[in-house]
Parts: structure tokens; C-alpha cells; sequence
């Protein structure tokens, strides 16, 4: 037990858990064909929250420090406020 | 030197050089006609001089990096040439087709050379940078096939490292894209369509796996920092090359009727184009950095870091400018395109020559690292000279670009071209002055070959 | 735990992550800005996607990422031959991506449609196949490591090249993350 924490194999297969979930949950609003401004920034909201777990958990950066912790998240920021803007642009007209 | 047989590379660097200066004496030519329409003529009309000009360039770097690979690929492979005496014997096919389709297009009339060497038989002339007769063609497709052949069978024969390996399919790719200038489609739009493959999938795509190959040889030979560091720089610098280079060739495509959505292919993948280039930057100053010696030929270390700026600065930056799409519908073709050309030219594949040159040379030439102190310091005063004249020529075609598209093409009341190019005249004036200067910087290099050769070498302080 | 300064793998691929990020960036805020003038358009031929697919896809991607965690910490337990079979099942997870991406592309050509049909499928087909490639790409490297891995090329104390290619691996996951609800949910 304590060799597998040390590799963090508990706590990815946690998260791996979690990103399946989260995956099904776009999917139903998908399938669904649920739209809106709200629901469009609800699944980009739940891509960026993914995309934040794969940079932390899985690609490690969690045990980073400095720029490079940083990496993922500011492009997850970057392009999910570039999207969002373009989506509530395109709502309000 | 280790292996007797890179001496071949000598011959390939001096018929460089004397071209180069063809080119240039050319080019000041051209930029005269610019202001003065009839200078010279009717001995050497405009269209003469510009295709004398670009072919020049072409073929002398083709020159530059046969001789760079004939010296680097035997010393990376440890062994000696396949073949010296095919390359030896290239190289004299090569230079008489070369002078002689040069000579031609200044003894004949267009029309009457390509009746005299049948062009009819298979149409390939009239385009522009394959403007050679269709033998001509034929003779640089041997030549080329016979100095693939020959290192080829070097790097097979001997050590296959990183550097040999990108080199290797940088020629190769330059070899298979050539074939494409005998590729003549009736259709207009086809017919432009893979023209660009020649030259511009030269320059953005396999040619700067050349540049990435001979400017990690120099760094490899000038710092001492550990191969495989190098080798991993130049893996990312070549894919992101390839990634970005081959698609934002579609740039090219915007307006000569290809599918629309090149504009978004070409205007997205070409933006990031400087990429490569800024990595190479970065690499370039990094290994500097982190050398393990003072290595004694200075003037060779100024022209890698040199090249590694400019063509950020040359590629990268200018070409960025009027790459996207809504730019380049009113940039098309405007004197920001030969800002662009000539800098990044001179940038990336100039001086990457140039500084091959000045790492090898004296060692061919017997010196045991590099040329004296005083032969050196001349060198560096033509690096400074030509590439801050390229800088000037660069700016004020961009100026002269920047008010072509706003007089003929943007304003409310668009000039006709001609009147516009007398607007800008002044620009071209003080491009005809730097080009004197670079003119000056050239001359100063080739005396760098020839004053203070019976000094001592250069020395340097070993790092600390 | 201690924390380092730089991330997992050669920091050389890193650099190169962040490039190949930049492009993809640069392909979604494209997509969602064009999309703004184009509403109707995008919505209509949204509607005419494989969400089912899509979502096999993305299951399929995260379980091959979490295999590649599981070989990287295989590897540094000293365990080559765990290793080399935690890669095995993540590039069958690969493949599974690229069938079901197949599948979808067959059944898009089929019906005629190309680059030009709109602007839509133009960002569609470009987007999805720029990262097709990616997964091609990053099966390459993940085949080369898994090879190595088996010959016993990688040890607890020297294992830079398996932790390289997990992190490109994971950066193709992380791109699909944010094309997956940006392509074929959001509208």
C-alpha cells in the first residue's frame, strides 16, 4: 500500500474514474441535444476541469513547481476564455 | 579535417562565393532599374537581371550545401567519401551548366534559348525561379541524383548519426521536389498549384532540415556540448518544421483559385511557421551558453548564432506579417514580399552557407582550428556589414511595401502601380545605397580569405 | 513529496507539448469565433455528428491515458514486463480510437462530404483529423518506448524515455478533452 501511494496509483485511478464520469455527463447533454449559452459554458466548464486533472494527475505536474506547474492550466484558461467569449458573443446577437 | 576527401567541399564553397557575387552585382543591377527604367538596356532588360538574380541565388546555395554536406558527411560518419571522384566530376557538369544557362540568358533571347534547346520537346520554361532551359533541368536532376547517390552511400557505409540522417532526407526532399518543375499542367490553376512545390516546399519545408543539420554540425564541432542534447533539439525543431511547413505552404494558395479552405489551412498552420525557427534561436544561444570550450574560430560561432536570428527575424517575423489571409489579400505580391524574401533568404540560408564555410575553410585550407586573429576579425566586420545593410534593405522595402498597399490597393482613391513606384522611388534609392554597402561587406569577405593568411592561428582563454 | 522543477520526461517534449497546444488553441478559438458569424450553419450540421462515437473516443483515450500512468509507475517499481503490458493495453485503446474515428470518417465520405461541403465540416474534418494524426503520432513513440521497455532498456533509476512519451500521450488526451464537447456538444 504505502509503495502504491507513493507512485500516486490510488489517486489516479480515482481520477481516472472521475473523467469517465464527467465524460458521460457532455455526452447526455449531447445526446440530448441540450442547448443554450448556460449549458454550452456548463460543458466547457466541465472539459477545462478535465483537462486540469489530466495536467495534474496525470501528466504529474501536481509535483512540479515554477512555470512548468503552471503550463497546462494557463492553456486551459487561455483557450477556454477564447471560447466562452466567442459563445456568449454569438448569445447575445 | 579528418578524412582527406572532404576537400572536395573547397571547389563547391569557391564556385559559392564567385556566384554569390554574381547575384549581388545583379541585384544592384536590378535596384538601379528600379529608379533608372533604362539603365542598361536594352543589354540587360529588368526581367533579365531579376531572373539572373534568383537563379544565381538558387544555384549557388545549392553549391553552398553540396560543399557543406561533402565536408560534414564523411566526419559524421567517420569515413571517407564514397566516391570523390564523382563529386569532383559533378562539380565541374554543374558549374558549366550553370555559367553556360547564365550566359545564355544573357547572350540569347528568351524566346530564341528555349527554341535553340527545343523546349517544345517538353515544355518546362517560362516559370518563374525554373526559368532554365528544359536540358539545363535535366542536368541538375543528374547532378543532384549523382550527389545523393554519393553521400547516400557514405552515411550507409559508415556511422548513421542524427545530423547525417536529417541532412539525408533534407537533400532528398529537395531532390523529389525538383521533379515537379518538369510537371506542366495545361490547367492555370494546377499549373500554380504545384509550382509552389519547387522552390517555396524548398524553403519552408526540407531545406530547413538542411539549415537544422549543418547548424547543429557547427555547434557540435564549436561548443563541445554533448551530441545527444543537440540531436533531441533538432528531432522537435525538424517535426515542428514539417508539421507547420508543408500545410502553411497553402498560404500560397489563397488566390489562385484552390478550394477555400486552404485560406484557413494556409493562414493557421503558416502562422506558426516561426516556431521552428524561434526554437532554433533558442537552441543556438542555449548550447553557446552551455559550452564546454572556447573554441578559437569566432567568426564560425558568430555566423551560427548570426543565422539562427536572422532567419527568426527574416522567416519568421516577416513571413508572419502578410501570411494571414485577410493580410495578404492586400499584401499579395507587394514589395513586403521581396522584404520578405530577401531577408529570410539571407537568414536562413545564406548565412548558414557562410558560416559552414567559415568553420571549414581554413581547416581545408591547413589550418588546425581557424584562421588567424586579423583574417577573423575582417570576417566578422563583413558579418556586421552584410547583415545590417540586409537589415536596412529589409526595412525600407518594407516601408516602400507598407505605402504600395495603401496608395494602389487600400485608400480611397487607388494609384495606378506605376505612379505608386514613383511615389516610393526614394525608398528604392536608399535600398540601392545599402545595397552598395552590402556590396562593400562582400567584398570585405572574400578579402578575409586572403589577408592575414601567413599569421599565427587565433587563440582563445580555455573556459574556466 | 518533494517537488521538482521540471516536469516528467525530457523537457525537450515539453517545449514541443506546448507548441503542438498552441496549435490546437489556435484551431478552437478559430472554430468558436467562426462559429459566432455561422450559428445556424454550425448548429444544423452539429446535429448531423456521432455523439455515441464520440463518446466511445473519449472513454477510450482517458482508459489508455490511465494505462500509461500505470506504466510509468510500473517502471519505476523496476517492473519492465508490467510495463511493456500496461503500454500494450494502451495502445489497444489507441486503436480502438483510430477504428471507431475510421468508422466515422467512412460514414461522413460516404455521403460525399468533403473540405469544401461547409465551413463547418471544414473545421470539423481539419480539427478532427489534425488530432487523428496526433494519435498516430503518439502510438508511434508510445510503440517505440513499449519496445524498448520489453528489451529491458528502462530501470527504476533511468526511465527519462517512458515518462517523455506518457506525457505526449497524455497531451493527446488533453486536447480530445476540450474537441470533444467544443466539436460535438456545444451549441
Amino acid at each position: 500500500m504505502a509503495i502504491k501511494d507513493k507512485y500516486l496509483i490510488r489517486p489516479c485511478t480515482w481520477i481516472f474514474l472521475l473523467l469517465m464520469g464527467l465524460t458521460v455527463v457532455t455526452w447526455f447533454i449531447g445526446v440530448n441535444q441540450f442547448s443554450g449559452l448556460q449549458i454550452s459554458l456548463m460543458a466547457l466548464g466541465i472539459a477545462l476541469l478535465k483537462g486540469q486533472l489530466i495536467g495534474d494527475y496525470f501528466m504529474g505536474l501536481r509535483q512540479v513547481s515554477g512555470f512548468w506547474r503552471w503550463a497546462v492550466a494557463i492553456w486551459l484558461l487561455l483557450i477556454g476564455s477564447l471560447i466562452g467569449y466567442a459563445f456568449y458573443m454569438s448569445a447575445q446577437s | 579535417m579528418k578524412y582527406q576527401s572532404q576537400k572536395v567541399a573547397k571547389l563547391y564553397f569557391i564556385a559559392a562565393i564567385g556566384l554569390f557575387v554574381g547575384q549581388i552585382l545583379f541585384g544592384l543591377i536590378m535596384g538601379m532599374q528600379y529608379v533608372v527604367g533604362d539603365f542598361l538596356f536594352p543589354e540587360i532588360p529588368f526581367n533579365v537581371a531579376r531572373m539572373v538574380h534568383t537563379n544565381l541565388l538558387i544555384v549557388w546555395l545549392l553549391f553552398g550545401f553540396m560543399g557543406a554536406s561533402y565536408y560534414l558527411v564523411p566526419e559524421e560518419a567517420e569515413t571517407e567519401l564514397f566516391a570523390p571522384w564523382l563529386a569532383h566530376l559533378m562539380f565541374w557538369v554543374f558549374l558549366a551548366a550553370g555559367a553556360a544557362t547564365i550566359l545564355a540568358y544573357l547572350l540569347v533571347p528568351y524566346a530564341a534559348l528555349a527554341e535553340l534547346t527545343m523546349n517544345d520537346l517538353l515544355p518546362t520554361m517560362g516559370r518563374e525561379f525554373l526559368e532554365q532551359p528544359t536540358i539545363t533541368k535535366i542536368g541538375i536532376v543528374i547532378v543532384v541524383l549523382a550527389f545523393l547517390f554519393n553521400i547516400g552511400m557514405t552515411i550507409l557505409k559508415g556511422r548513421k548519426t542524427v545530423v547525417n540522417l536529417v541532412l539525408l532526407m533534407g537533400l532528398t526532399g529537395l531532390a523529389v521536389f525538383f521533379l515537379f518543375a518538369f510537371y506542366n499542367p495545361t490547367n492555370l490553376v494546377m499549373d500554380k498549384y504545384y509550382w509552389w512545390w519547387v522552390v517555396h516546399l524548398w524553403v519552408e519545408g526540407v531545406w530547413e532540415l538542411i539549415l537544422g543539420s549543418i547548424l547543429a554540425f557547427i555547434l557540435i564541432k564549436t561548443t563541445g556540448v554533448d551530441r545527444e542534447v543537440i540531436e533531441k533539439w533538432l528531432y522537435i525543431i525538424i517535426a515542428m518544421t514539417l508539421i507547420t511547413g508543408i500545410v502553411g505552404m497553402g498560404h500560397h494558395y489563397y488566390w489562385i483559385g484552390a478550394p477555400e479552405f486552404w485560406q484557413w489551412w494556409g493562414s493557421i498552420f503558416s502562422a506558426l511557421e516561426p516556431i521552428p525557427f524561434f526554437m532554433m534561436t533558442v537552441y543556438a544561444f542555449n548550447m553557446v551558453n552551455k559550452r564546454r570550450r572556447n573554441h578559437p574560430n569566432k567568426a564560425a560561432v558568430l555566423w551560427a548564432l548570426g543565422t539562427a536570428v536572422m532567419a527568426f527575424l527574416g522567416a519568421g517575423v516577416w513571413g508572419f506579417l502578410h501570411t494571414l489571409a485577410p493580410v495578404n489579400y492586400y499584401t499579395h505580391g507587394t514589395q513586403i514580399t521581396a522584404a520578405h524574401g530577401h531577408m529570410a533568404f539571407y537568414g536562413a540560408y545564406v548565412m548558414i552557407v557562410l558560416g559552414m564555410i567559415s568553420y571549414s575553410m581554413p581547416l581545408m585550407r591547413g589550418r588546425e582550428l581557424c584562421n588567424s586573429a586579423r583574417s577573423q576579425s575582417l570576417e566578422m566586420w563583413s558579418f556586421w556589414l552584410m547583415t545590417i545593410s540586409m537589415v536596412f534593405i529589409t526595412l525600407f522595402l518594407t516601408a516602400a511595401g507598407i505605402l504600395q498597399v495603401y496608395l494602389q490597393r487600400f485608400s480611397d482613391n487607388p494609384m495606378d502601380f506605376m505612379v505608386v513606384q514613383d511615389k516610393i522611388a526614394l525608398f528604392y534609392w536608399l535600398r540601392e545605397i545599402t545595397g552598395v554597402i552590402f556590396l562593400i561587406g562582400l567584398i570585405v569577405y572574400i578579402a578575409s580569405f586572403f589577408i592575414g593568411q601567413d599569421e599565427p592561428e587565433a587563440t582563445v582563454e580555455p573556459l574556466k | 513529496m518533494e517537488k521538482s522543477k521540471w516536469p516528467p520526461g525530457d523537457l525537450v517534449i515539453w517545449i514541443f507539448i506546448m507548441a503542438e497546444l498552441l496549435v490546437f488553441g489556435i484551431f478552437f478559438a478559430a472554430y468558436a469565433f467562426t462559429r459566432a458569424n455561422h450559428v445556424e450553419l454550425f448548429n444544423t450540421y452539429q446535429a448531423t455528428l456521432d455523439r455515441n462515437a464520440a463518446l466511445i473516443n473519449t472513454l477510450a483515450l482517458i482508459t489508455s491515458s490511465y494505462f500509461v500512468v500505470r506504466a510509468v509507475a510500473a517502471i519505476k517499481m523496476d517492473d519492465s514486463r508490467k510495463c511493456f503490458q500496461w503500454l500494450l493495453a494502451a495502445l489497444f485503446m489507441g486503436l480502438v480510437f483510430l477504428l471507431v474515428k475510421g468508422i466515422e470518417y467512412q460514414h461522413h465520405f460516404s455521403q460525399g462530404i468533403s473540405l469544401s461541403t461547409n465551413t463547418f465540416y471544414m473545421f470539423y474534418l481539419s480539427m478532427t483529423f489534425f488530432h487523428f494524426l496526433h494519435v498516430i503520432l503518439g502510438m508511434v513513440i508510445l510503440i517505440a518506448v513499449a519496445l524498448k521497455a520489453r528489451a529491458g532498456g528502462y530501470s527504476a533509476r533511468q526511465h527519462d524515455g517512458v515518462e517523455t512519451g506518457a506525457s505526449y500521450w497524455h497531451m493527446v488526451d488533453l486536447v480530445w478533452m476540450v474537441l470533444f464537447p467544443l466539436v460535438y456538444v456545444m451549441n
